[in-house]
């Protein structure tokens, strides 16, 4: 029987300590969509997206008040889009008609966020993929709730720095395209490396061609838990720390867990995974850098933050697979500093910067996240931020990712302001010594080897 | 069998878990536990309840509980067991 006590503190957890479940994400395959005719393709993808996703919203606000667990986003995933209109677009602007039958599509249901304009180029670029990328700046523009991603790299491919190069104009274009609005397109942007084809969140959720017709998977989150059951063991030694960790990331999975399975009983759609990454919101109290204080670290971005992360990291995984039949995703810590009010603070004191950024990515789930910098920074130093985030994930066997930001109009000093779940930060400055050479040299980097491991 | 948890939260006063009680006599809701503790003027109870002869839907019940306690001064939720069970037990 259940015990006073266990109810109100799963109650408090909700009430006080920001636990929600982050999103419900209906991955929808637009593989039997094909046509070679780009009208008969749009049609056919808004009436798959409408028919499958028309109860989404409904059924995750229903489950909301049913466990008393607030639901926040409902979101759709669908088949890379480079693959379903290769057959049938013929320009960039065709590519860009796609994106706006998405967004309609989004409209429709109610989600806030598609995801899936995507291109998987990490070893060379079709014809296709490169006009998808090409639409990009007046894709990402033109919409409000599409997200995209390009993966440029993987372990078992290399990087294909082509795409590298050319992802660094795109990235510019876009922050030109949508300047009035401190450039937030690129915030609806991922560059990935070793992608994840059932990842929930935005804006790198995709549907990858591995999977079934239709899915569901569910992201939890609940830094705020965390963060509270951390400063309860101030002083404690690590055993205690990671013990605390594990056991409340299983309670905040096992939420997920339940979420996701009555999502998929509701919607008669088979549950893919559940993703256990903590993810920050601009709310007080919601965030990573928090946490990392409560482990003992003064600012995040101090000497030791790297090793807290760490830990941070791994024992959300080993409490969180336990509580879940079907772990998949991301499942880790993110680190975007703008979403994150502490990271941004911390950002603005100068105690972190991009570079122990990227140390960070080396241990946590995603990578160089939400990151605002100068609108002056070159294309080849965007570039050749993404060509190190990417040799980071190819050479470790993980996902990293880039979402940079260069706000047109500001430099260091300023501040970025996107709103909402996306937040604020201040303009981070950027190494200034120039890479061109490096990125001019054109071709694809091999994949590494896999023996001889230091 | 349906059973859902009732939790309340709020200043102590004579009456309070009468409201509550008529509500479910009339709702055709039957009470299987009761506890509750109050701390320093402030009542913390916790039901659990059968549903399977309540008549309305679940949204109804959340709302009614609300009016209830909006009438006695304190919080009333309606939820699922399953949550707490799903989070505390493996």
């Amino acid at each position: 029987m259940l015990e006073l006590n266990e109810v109100f503190e799963t109650n408090k957890m909700v009430s006080h300590e920001n636990l929600d479940v982050r999103t419900i994400t209906m991955g929808i395959s637009l593989l039997d969509c094909c046509d070679s005719d780009l009208n008969t393709l749009c049609d056919n993808i808004y009436r798959k997206i409408v028919t499958s996703a028309k109860d989404l919203v409904r059924v995750g606000d229903e489950i909301g008040l049913e466990y008393g667990i607030p639901v926040i986003n409902k979101r759709i995933s669908v088949t890379p889009i480079a693959i379903v209109g290769s057959s049938a677009c013929k320009t960039c602007d065709d590519f860009v008609k796609i994106a706006e039958t998405l967004d309609k599509a989004a409209v429709e249901v109610g989600v806030n966020f598609i995801g899936g304009f995507s291109a998987l180029v990490q070893k060379g670029m079709t014809p296709a993929d490169e006009m998808l990328i090409r639409s990009l700046p007046k894709a990402l523009s033109g919409t409000e709730r599409i997200c995209s991603s390009i993966s440029l790299a993987s372990t078992k491919t290399g990087i294909d720095m082509d795409a590298v190069k050319l992802m660094g104009t795109i990235v510019k274009e876009i922050a030109e395209a949508t300047k009035d609005k401190d450039s937030n397109g690129c915030s609806k942007l991922v560059i990935f490396c070793n992608p994840a084809d059932d990842n929930p969140f935005m804006a790198g959720a995709f549907h990858g061609v591995t999977e079934a017709d239709r899915v569901i998977n569910v992201g939890v989150s609940g830094p705020g838990v965390v963060k509270t059951a951390v400063s309860k063991v101030k002083g404690e030694n690590f055993e205690v720390l990671c013990e605390t960790i594990k056991k409340t990331a299983f309670k905040v999975t096992r939420v997920g867990q339940l979420v996701a399975k009555e999502a998929s009983r509701k919607l008669n759609v088979p549950f893919g995974i559940v993703d256990l990454s903590l993810a920050p919101t601009p709310a007080v109290g919601d965030s990573i850098a928090d946490i990392i204080h409560e482990m003992g670290i003064e600012y995040v971005g101090a000497p030791g933050t790297t090793a807290a992360l760490a830990i941070l990291n791994d024992q959300v995984k080993k409490g969180g697979v336990m509580a879940s039949s079907y772990v998949g995703g991301l499942s880790g810590a993110f680190i975007p500093v703008t979403e994150d009010s502490s990271m941004a603070y911390a950002a603005e004191i100068g105690s972190l910067t991009i570079e122990k950024l990227e140390a960070m990515t080396c241990v946590c789930s995603v990578g160089l996240d939400m990151i605002a910098i100068p609108g002056d920074t070159t294309a080849s130093t965007i570039s050749g931020i993404i060509a190190d985030e990417m040799a980071i994930g190819m050479i470790n066997q993980k996902t990293t990712a880039v979402r940079l930001i260069p706000v047109v109009g500001k430099g260091v000093g300023d501040y970025a302001e996107f709103g909402g779940l996306f937040g604020r930060a201040p303009i981070m400055p950027v190494n200034k010594y120039s890479c061109e050479d490096f990125i001019n040299r054109g071709g694809r980097i091999p994949a590494p080897i896999h023996s001889f491991k230091n | 069998m349906s059973r859902t948890i009732i939790t309340l939260v709020g200043k102590d006063h004579t009456g309070i878990i009468a409201a509550v009680c008529n509500y479910f006599a009339e709702n055709n809701i039957n009470i299987l536990d009761i506890s509750q503790t109050t701390v320093q003027e402030y009542i913390n109870m916790m039901m659990i309840v059968d549903l399977s002869k309540y008549t309305k839907e679940f949204p109804i019940l959340v709302s009614d509980l609300d009016a209830v306690g909006k009438k006695v001064g304190c919080s009333i939720k309606a939820q699922h067991e399953e949550i707490f069970d799903m989070m505390h037990r493996i």
